[in-house]
């Protein structure tokens, strides 16, 4: 029985004259993986980091379980509680260089949670060993790769224990032979039953692990359901040109 | 000729008052950092109205030479405040001096501040961490990294500079050497000893900041 856990509705994002999000109007489940695919520039991302208020929409509201937060009218308090239910993985791993594996995944538990260090610590090295990390914990980012780096983030990210976690396009700064290894990592989260919304350009991947598959062109969904419905279906002539153009 | 023996006595004479000079420069540094602190940070995080104040008087400290400022400070607006005809050239020389570095040093770390990428702070944000957490765990450690070798130069600057004070008069080095010169006239061996022993002190400090730096290179 699928539960409702993430609500935005009628959200939109201007940038300057340009819009980006136009009247977006999702339900997304828990326990499900939901991917976000389509072109550059139609939104992904901006729909992605409006979640948790890393972008500020224009319009419309933003609910996670049962904190809403309404673009129009907001304090600090509710964009702090709306972020307490998830947790961001990005692009270009944004690791805290100043400090290791270990310290990056503590320190959230350590500030924001207010964690004794000893039971910080344990929780930390939990997740670092689920994401096969743990060999290298005292390592500083600077002395880890791409793909590395990346796993510390998506541990850092778990280990707050978020309702959802979000990531965005966390396989695109990656040399094509370190995508495998975070890709199964999320592989591995998707089958723990770790909710998920994933902006992604790896479509195969979607394919296979996505419950849900959203596709975004210019600043609307433009398509939305499983997998098959949405890119074995192909209902749709921008979605068919796209697919064309990633090499299905 | 060079008398060699005259400017080896002389070194020992000079460098008798590098504690004025080191006093002025550790007063002026330790006032100056406070300075650049403050500015840099209502600067990074665009403070209303005093951030337009503050980049007038760095963009005037910058563009202004120091001894126009000492002799505006000392001569000009002493003029009109009694409290700056009470001063003492010391305090005098250490107020214009830390308001000029001061306003150099905030230049350094508003740089270090925003060499700490916004990713970081992104990331930070979305873990839940508040600004100030953000600020003094995350950004501060990575901007004392970077701002450390431009604010070691802007403190040599301001050992150079201290020898200025003897133009309000700062018995400092400037100061011996004009005593031993009125004496002897071997103006040549007197200031060889003056550059001499500033050299040997600017020499320390970059040797010190060599090895700071290195030892922050090696913490990640």
């Amino acid at each position: 029985m699928a539960e409702a856990l993430i609500r935005v509705e009628h959200l939109y994002k201007s940038f300057g004259d340009t819009d980006v999000l136009k009247d977006i109007n999702l339900t997304l489940n828990r326990n499900e993986v939901t991917a976000i695919i389509g072109p550059s520039g139609t939104g992904k991302s901006t729909l992605l980091r409006c979640l948790d208020y890393l972008t500020v929409p224009t319009r419309g509201k933003v609910t996670i379980e049962n904190d809403t937060v309404d673009a129009e009218s907001y304090t600090k308090a509710d964009v702090a509680a709306l972020r307490k239910h998830s947790a961001m993985v990005f692009q270009s791993y944004n690791l805290f260089k100043n400090k290791t594996a270990l310290g990056n995944v503590m320190e959230p538990l350590v500030t924001v949670q207010r964690m004794p260090k000893a039971q910080a610590e344990e929780r930390a090295l939990k997740y670092l060993d689920v994401v096969g990390m743990t060999e290298r914990k005292d390592f500083y980012p600077s002395k880890l790769s791409g793909g590395q780096q990346q796993r510390v983030g998506i541990a850092r990210a778990l280990a707050v224990e978020p309702n959802v976690l979000l990531l965005d396009e966390p396989t695109s700064a990656l040399d094509p032979q370190l995508v495998g290894e975070v890709l199964a990592t999320i592989r591995k989260l998707a089958d723990m039953g770790m909710t998920m919304v994933l902006v992604t350009h790896e479509i195969h991947f979607a394919h296979d692990v996505a419950d849900r598959i959203i596709f975004m062109d210019r600043g609307v969904v433009a398509a939305d359901g499983t997998p098959a419905e949405v890119i074995d279906g192909r209902g749709n002539e921008r979605l068919n040109e796209f697919l064309s153009f990633v090499n299905h | 000729m060079f008398k060699f023996d005259y400017f080896l006595y002389c070194i020992p004479q000079i460098a008798a008052r590098l504690d004025v000079t080191l006093e002025l420069t550790f007063v002026s540094a330790a006032l100056a950092l406070l300075i650049g602190v403050l500015v840099a940070m209502i600067a990074t995080y665009k403070v209303k109205v005093l951030y337009p104040i503050t980049r007038v008087y760095v963009s005037f400290m910058r563009g202004t030479p120091v001894v126009a400022q000492l002799y505006f400070f000392y001569f000009g607006m002493a003029v009109y405040s009694t409290a700056i005809r009470d001063m003492t050239p010391m305090v005098a020389v250490s107020i214009v001096m830390s308001l000029n570095v001061g306003a150099f040093m905030s230049e350094s770390i508003r740089g270090a501040l925003l060499s700490v990428d916004e990713g970081q702070r992104e990331a930070a944000a979305s873990l839940g961490m508040t600004n100030a957490q953000t600020f003094w765990r995350i950004v501060v450690p990575q901007a004392v990294r970077v701002a450390l070798p431009p604010l070691f130069n802007d403190v040599i600057n301001l050992i150079k500079m201290s020898s200025l004070s003897f133009m309000i008069g700062v018995p400092d080095i400037m100061g011996a050497a004009k005593i031993l010169g009125a004496n002897s006239f071997r103006y040549f061996e007197i200031y060889a000893a003056v550059m001499l022993v500033y050299w040997i002190v600017i020499l320390a400090f970059s040797a010190l900041s060599k090895w700071l730096q290195r030892r922050c290179e090696q913490m990640y």
